[in-house]
């Protein structure tokens, strides 16, 4: 065989997979449309562009250059790629106050905004995808959720829950000084020392942002739904009708569920524990 | 033998001194700093090993944070350690194969420091904190243009050497030594350009970044290192490699399958579903490669068992050949969609096994390398037999563990994680006992490479034994089985012991 030969059949069967895998996929996926979410009750049509800007993206180099993904990820998977739908808030809440079952699986939306999407490793820590709004809703409940966050960013195992975290403690993002005059408005509570503060730096500031700013559960389009609610055409699956006694008064979701509740309830449908 | 006229073979054996005389400083630079980065990159490995279990360690200072530490690490032994010994092997094994001096050793010198000043504003800016948290490309930005022109000025003059040898067929090893070289700057390129200029869908950006990943470990390691193989290993035994057929199939499977790889580190990701799927497939068609050309190269040098007992270089080689058996079993047993994939996707197996590819399978064929080459450039035999079995058995314990904790403890971490009934704390907690199993094996590592690297520090001051008999891993001194080996011509070139090989 040539060197010509060689190297040609070394660039036909690289290049097919290089084009197939990457090129194409790549300049196909760098301008995706923006979805339509219907009308709003005005009649403007809404457009699905979950995008951040400003300290949150700040933030996220904050969090690449200190290698969170290394042990978080920020994916929720599809069923039949992993359970993590089934995991109790990592996909968003099975029993949202508002909206009833918001979860729903990473898009390739969710990302806008970012350079690269933090998709991690490993998971030697949970998934990240709603951090956000697990904060908000289920850690932070004495708390401000930015006070939550440095809390346990300063010491992730300040809680006897908490005490086997294997998480880094990211101390080198807090400033510590001496009180002179009036104490910083921004000084942390909890971790005074004598005679002296704990702020924030900007960075931990950027960070927190961020890590608050990690909430992929907001309504999407229908074509980007793959768990529609009640009031898509076809009947929804037994498991994502909202639970009656979390449902509000008037709620769209729960109005449109109404019929499919003739249907023998499973036992999905059994009130949250 | 001293007839005015030189014999063939002793223009033979004229030539290979020649060649040898030419390398010998950019080879050494390359291996000797090759293995500081190793060292480096162990040392790293440990700390941050540690912290995964013991997350109070060496916690206060932001250079030496878990993150940073990990991805120093992990870039230390790619490129610092990697690439180098797979420069001082290409370089070595492309003159020899092309029967050509190297005419521009002083430029590859240079540019071998071109490549370790990237190195060294790479890692220092990983940790630092300017990663760009992009794995296995963590090092800023301005670094990699810096890299790749070091890349092409070393490898350029091997184009140019093949390009002009005397006539002759082409051996199996030139072909994957090739082959890598022209894989290695494409897939380069091709991520960098795509992730740091050409700014796209982030979450496709992180399906290149993981086919960069794959295509690093199958495209250039895994071929520099089969190539080596396939040389060292009928030099050494004398005898023709069992089956050329079987080696010319194992190559163009790996250049037909593995560029599909990579991207079954996404699944479930929205990126177009067949990416996974294909990749997951390719990884899985991995052990076709893998299996021909062990079987080739065992097939070869178990002709000649002694040999592969007494020879460092074969033994280290098949220890090698023996890792990349592991790896290809380990692409099969991991790789399953639907079965074993959702369990390795985010688990200690990922990190598991690419140690399993650079260390196991890619570091021992390059050690066995370096025993091989090493005493022929400096002119000097190994000093100790016994320094090479410490490196070789301590070495082997480490990696042995690394295996076990990638394939059985990530899965078990697998199913933990997907157990979405128990919490979350618990799932995580079954990490710990393997990540003190890494710990240790880390350790183990370093000591073996302590051995090694004043072993080739000492080796480099020319320190070696001045003998004809090559260091061989048996007690006795009585006899020498060296015509086997294949003798050193310390004496000179055109001597009688250069002439018998």
């Amino acid at each position: 065989m040539s060197f010509r030969t060689f190297f040609l059949s070394l660039s036909a069967s690289f290049g097919v997979a290089w084009l197939a895998v990457v090129i194409v996929p790549y300049f196909k996926m760098r301008s995706l449309e923006p979805l339509s979410m219907g009308d709003d009750a005005s009649g403007t049509n809404v457009v699905f562009i979950p995008k951040r800007a400003g300290r949150i993206t700040e933030g996220a180099e904050v969090y690449a250059e200190n290698g969170c993904y290394l042990c978080h990820t920020q994916l929720v998977r599809p069923t039949y790629a992993g359970n993590d739908m089934f995991r109790p808030d990592w996909g968003g809440f099975k029993y949202d106050d508002e909206r009833g079952d918001s979860r729903r699986e990473t898009n390739a939306y969710d990302f806008f905004g970012e350079d690269f999407a933090q998709i991690g490793v490993a998971r030697m820590g949970p998934d990240l995808s709603n951090l956000g709004v697990r904060v908000v809703n289920a850690y932070a409940m004495d708390i401000s959720p930015e006070d939550w966050l440095y809390r346990h960013l300063y010491n992730p195992r300040w809680k006897p829950e908490r005490r086997d975290s294997a998480c880094p403690s990211f101390r080198f993002l807090f400033d510590e000084k001496d009180i002179k005059g009036n104490p910083s408005d921004e000084a942390l509570e909890f971790a005074g020392i004598h005679g002296g503060e704990i702020t924030p730096t900007p960075d931990a500031r950027a960070l927190v942002s961020y890590l608050l700013s990690l909430k992929k559960d907001q309504p999407v389009p229908d074509s980007l739904n793959f768990s529609p609610p009640a009031a898509a055409p076809t009947p929804a699956p037994a498991a994502l009708i909202p639970a009656p006694a979390v449902g509000k008064e008037g709620d769209a979701v729960k109005t449109d569920a109404a019929p499919s509740e003739a249907t023998p309830a499973p036992a999905e449908v059994a009130p949250a524990p | 033998m001293s007839s005015a006229i030189p014999t063939s073979t002793e223009k033979d054996a004229l030539l290979r001194a020649g060649i040898d005389r030419s390398l010998r400083h950019p080879v050494m630079f390359f291996l000797t700093s090759g293995a500081a980065w190793l060292a480096v990159s162990i040392i790293l490995g440990v700390i941050s090993s540690a912290k995964v279990h013991s997350p109070g360690f060496l916690d206060s200072c932001s250079w030496l944070t878990y993150g940073r530490t990990q991805a120093a690490h992990l870039n230390a032994l790619v490129y610092g350690w990697g690439f180098q010994a797979a420069f001082g092997v290409i370089i070595w094994l492309m003159s020899r194969l092309s029967r050509q001096e190297c005419r521009a050793a002083g430029l590859i010198l240079t540019a071998g420091h071109v490549w370790n000043f990237g190195i060294s504003i790479g890692l220092i800016g990983i940790l630092s904190g300017y990663s760009t948290g992009m794995p296995w490309m963590e090092f800023p930005v301005f670094a990699w243009p810096v890299m790749l022109f070091g890349y092409f000025a070393i490898v350029i003059w091997s184009f140019i050497q093949f390009k002009v040898r005397p006539d002759g067929p082409v051996y199996i090893s030139q072909w994957y030594l090739m082959a890598a070289m022209i894989w290695f700057p494409w897939v380069f390129i091709t991520a960098n350009i795509l992730l740091h200029i050409i700014p796209g869908n982030p979450v496709m950006a992180a399906g290149i970044n993981a086919w960069y990943k794959s295509a690093i470990i199958f495209l250039f390691f895994t071929p520099v290192a089969l190539g080596t193989a396939f040389y060292l290993t009928p030099k050494v035994t004398g005898r023709p490699i069992h089956s050329y057929s079987l080696a010319k199939l194992g190559f163009w499977s790996l250049a037909i399958v593995m560029p599909w790889a990579g991207m079954q580190k996404l699944t479930g990701a929205p990126i177009p579903y067949f990416l996974p799927y294909v990749g997951a497939a390719a990884t899985v068609l991995f052990f076709i490669p893998a299996f021909t050309a062990a079987v080739n190269i065992l097939r070869t040098a178990m002709a000649s068992g002694d040999v592969v007992n007494n020879s460092p270089t074969l033994r280290f080689t098949m220890a090698g050949v023996i890792g990349l058996i592991v790896m290809g079993t380990a692409a099969v047993f991991l790789n399953l969609p639907g079965s074993t994939l959702r369990y390795s996707q985010f688990s200690l197996s990922g990190y598991g096994f690419e140690i399993l590819s650079i260390y196991a399978f890619f570091s021992f064929v390059m050690f066995g390398a370096i025993y091989f080459i090493v005493p022929r450039i400096t002119r000097r035999e190994w000093l100790s037999r016994r320094l090479i079995k410490f490196h070789f058995f301590i070495s082997i314990y480490g990696i042995v563990l690394i295996a076990l904790v990638a394939i059985f403890g990530g899965i078990q971490q697998g199913v933990g994680q997907e157990e979405f009934n128990i919490s979350w704390t618990d799932s995580a907690l079954r990490a710990f006992p393997y990540a003190w199993a890494m710990t240790i094996a880390w350790c183990a590592i370093l000591l073996s490479n302590f051995f090694f690297f004043m072993h080739l520090l000492v080796m480099w001051m020319r320190l070696g034994r001045r003998s004809s008999h090559p260091t061989l891993l048996i007690s006795d001194h009585g006899h020498s089985p060296h015509g086997e080996e294949g003798d050193i011509d310390t004496g000179g070139p055109g001597t009688a012991s250069a002439a018998a090989h």
